[in-house]
């Protein structure tokens, strides 16, 4: 099924809720191709050419089609718009599934690694989840978190971002040089109308985790009305801090006794010096 | 099993298809269009890949099956001018779509400039990855006439080779912009003379119709297909009229002849054999990062080389100018060249070797002992972005 429009996908859902939306395909096929999945049926998504682009809405939001591919939004009209997500598409993997992979796609399939998902989770975007007749608007992290997941019959159609017009970095550790999965990935976007910084930490845990404690902290430290400098220490400290925040003692371990043992894990050690020079980096380009 | 032997036998000989009812095998027709041909699929299941249909259901076995995962690029094909990892398109929503596959490159029955640059820069070992690699210059030199080899290393990124490496892909993308540009330059040149002609013949005339700087490799005669189930049998390719620019003197036997040479310097060195080419004050220097000195053979067997090897003496080298015979020096005299000066004599005092990473004299860094790498959680200055 390859329906036009939105309307018409929606109406395909509903008359068969088994099937799957599909729009870049890239997580889907790679689970068919290894047998951990058979579709009841497909209702192809990429014909819908409402949802490849995206719009501006009152009080500075913009609102994203799911369809967005991520070679799009590396594109240098959308790096001005929302710099991190553009940062984290051009990065999330070959240009194969670039072409094809969408924002939608990302925050659906909710992989632990997703790109796109800290970002989001920073920026504190909301998405639509449109059914026959009816929409509703929830966090991208209660969706992420299983707090208030997609229903059957559901699609994701919208992702309504905030436009901060400040600098937003997203910051990624990669296994090499070329496109891969992360094993840790930071990003951090500035409020300064809130005198807030934000950020999440990806790739560590099942969803993005957010270090409130470690935002506050340092939202108190940085000179907003001056030139939003800050102490160098102060930026090491909240590397320590965010990875302290996010990486547990015992991550990593394998079984209760390993995780009753004095001290952090050897993963954990590891992960949170990565962890921390992310965070420590992102905060300061953020305010260089 | 069903009534009729001759069938169940034409469908399935060994009995490996496990009998599955439709609902959980949804299957679904459609119509695929390749390199602009309609290929109708019939009865496929809803979830195989672009790449397997292609492969097992049209027998175009071009694109390579490596992963299934979308990390190799073996599988890359184009749909809508997008390149794309085959194995990752159901198959089914790709009905609408133009596909391009890299049997398309080759329209004109031989090989396109980016199969045959592929080939000349020594870019195929094993040839797993080739069709892929193909396809995935084909697509960057599509998009961008003059990529960078940056832009050529990023647009290459999601094609894996474990054989050669990518440097002689790079230079094959190289040459084929090289050469494209120097197409498009001289298609220029013919249409402004035969403009000139014309305006010179009948000057009412309208201007003639300026052809656009066709591809090479444009579809000039329908490609010829592989039915499924039938082979063709291997045609030999003639070779390409014009060498693209760039590709010089191959070494060795001559041309198509073996390359003796290190794979690096066989795949690079033809950019040394070709002067700058000139056209309209503009000069294409061959591309930056390879080594500037010109090709030195390996000599054939029996050749003299001078100051290579010293000849014995008291054999006949067969040359006027064999080189002097020095003679080995008595045992214990220091060797010209060698630091070694013998054993010191017994109650010399021992000089301790220093430790490892101790600095050669007083290079030691401030705060870090003996210069070696520092420690971890030491803040190096490259490190602070926060300055």
């Amino acid at each position: 099924m390859l329906p036009a429009s939105l309307d018409e996908a929606v109406d395909a859902l509903a008359a068969t809720p088994a099937a799957v939306p599909v729009a870049g395909a890239t997580d889907l096929m790679e689970a068919v191709n290894a047998g951990r999945l058979r579709p009841a049926a497909l209702v192809g998504l990429g014909r819908i050419t409402e949802l490849r682009g995206w719009r501006y809405e009152d009080g500075g939001t913009a609102v994203l089609g799911a369809g967005l591919t991520h070679a799009r939004m590396d594109r240098p009209d959308f790096a001005a718009l929302i710099p991190a997500l553009a940062d984290a598409a051009r990065t999330a993997g070959p240009p194969q599934v670039r072409n094809v992979g969408t924002l939608g796609g990302n925050i659906v399939t909710a992989a632990p690694a997703g790109d796109t998902l800290p970002v989001l989770t920073a920026l504190e975007a909301s998405v639509t989840l449109a059914r026959a007749g009816a929409s509703r608007e929830v966090p991208v992290s209660h969706l992420l978190t299983g707090l208030d997941p997609v229903r059957p019959g559901e699609l994701l159609t919208w992702v309504r971002v905030p436009l901060l017009h400040a600098p937003q970095v997203f910051l990624k550790a990669t296994g090499r040089s070329g496109p891969a999965r992360a094993t840790a990935s930071v990003a951090l976007v500035l409020d300064p109308a809130r005198r807030a910084v934000r950020c999440a930490v990806g790739a560590v845990a099942p969803v993005p985790l957010r270090p409130l404690e470690a935002e506050a902290w340092v939202a108190g430290c940085i000179d907003w009305d001056g030139s939003r400098e800050i102490d160098p220490a102060a930026t090491a400290a909240f590397g320590e801090y965010v990875a302290a925040a996010c990486v547990p003692d015992s991550y990593g371990a394998e079984g209760a006794w390993e995780a009753v043992t004095e001290g952090p894990s050897a993963a954990a050690v590891r992960l949170r010096r990565t962890v921390s020079v992310l965070a420590r980096r992102a905060l300061g380009r953020a305010l260089k | 099993m069903t009534t009729d032997p001759n069938e169940t036998l034409d469908a399935d000989p060994l009995g490996l298809t496990p009998q599955v009812s439709r609902e959980l095998r949804p299957c679904a027709s459609y119509t695929l269009r390749v390199n602009g041909f309609e290929r109708p699929v019939t009865d496929a299941w809803i979830g195989e890949s672009l790449l397997y249909v292609l492969r097992e259901r049209l027998g175009l076995a071009g694109a390579k099956d490596g992963c299934e995962q979308g990390e190799c690029g073996a599988c890359s094909v184009q749909v809508d001018g997008q390149l794309v990892a085959g194995c990752l398109v159901p198959a089914a929503l790709a009905a609408d779509s133009e596909i391009n596959t890299v049997e398309g490159l080759s329209a004109a029955g031989g090989a396109s400039d980016v199969q045959q640059a592929l080939a000349e820069s020594g870019a195929v070992q094993c040839g797993y990855c080739t069709p892929g690699m193909a396809m995935a210059v084909h697509d960057l030199l599509q998009r961008n006439h003059r990529p960078t080899e940056v832009e050529a290393r990023q647009a290459l990124c999601g094609n894996l080779c474990r054989c050669t490496g990518y440097r002689g892909v790079l230079a094959a993308v190289q040459s084929i912009a090289d050469g494209r540009a120097s197409d498009v330059e001289e298609a220029e040149e013919t249409a402004e003379q035969a403009e000139q002609a014309a305006a010179a013949d009948q000057p009412a005339a309208d201007r003639p119709a300026e052809e656009p700087a066709a591809e090479p490799a444009a579809a000039v005669e329908p490609p010829v297909y592989t039915d499924a189930d039938a082979w063709i049998e291997h045609v030999p390719q003639p070779p390409a009229e014009q060498t693209p620019a760039g590709a010089g003197e191959p070494y060795g036997d001559g041309p198509g002849g073996y390359d003796s040479g290190v794979y690096d310097t066989a795949v690079l060195t033809p950019v040394q054999g070709i002067p700058a080419q000139t056209a309209d004050d503009q000069v294409y220097y061959p591309p930056q990062g390879y080594p500037e000195q010109p090709y030195q053979g390996t000599p054939a067997h029996g050749t003299y080389v001078p100051g290579g090897y010293p000849q014995q003496s008291g054999y006949d080298t067969g040359y006027d100018d064999a080189p002097v015979y020095q003679p080995t020096p008595a045992h214990g005299t220091p060797l010209p060249g060698t630091a070694f000066d013998g054993t010191p004599p017994h109650g010399t005092p021992y000089v301790a070797t220093p430790p490892h990473g101790a600095p050669a004299e007083g290079t030691a860094p401030a705060g870090v002992p003996y210069g070696a790498t520092p420690a971890h959680g030491i803040r190096l200055t490259e490190d602070d972005h926060a300055s």
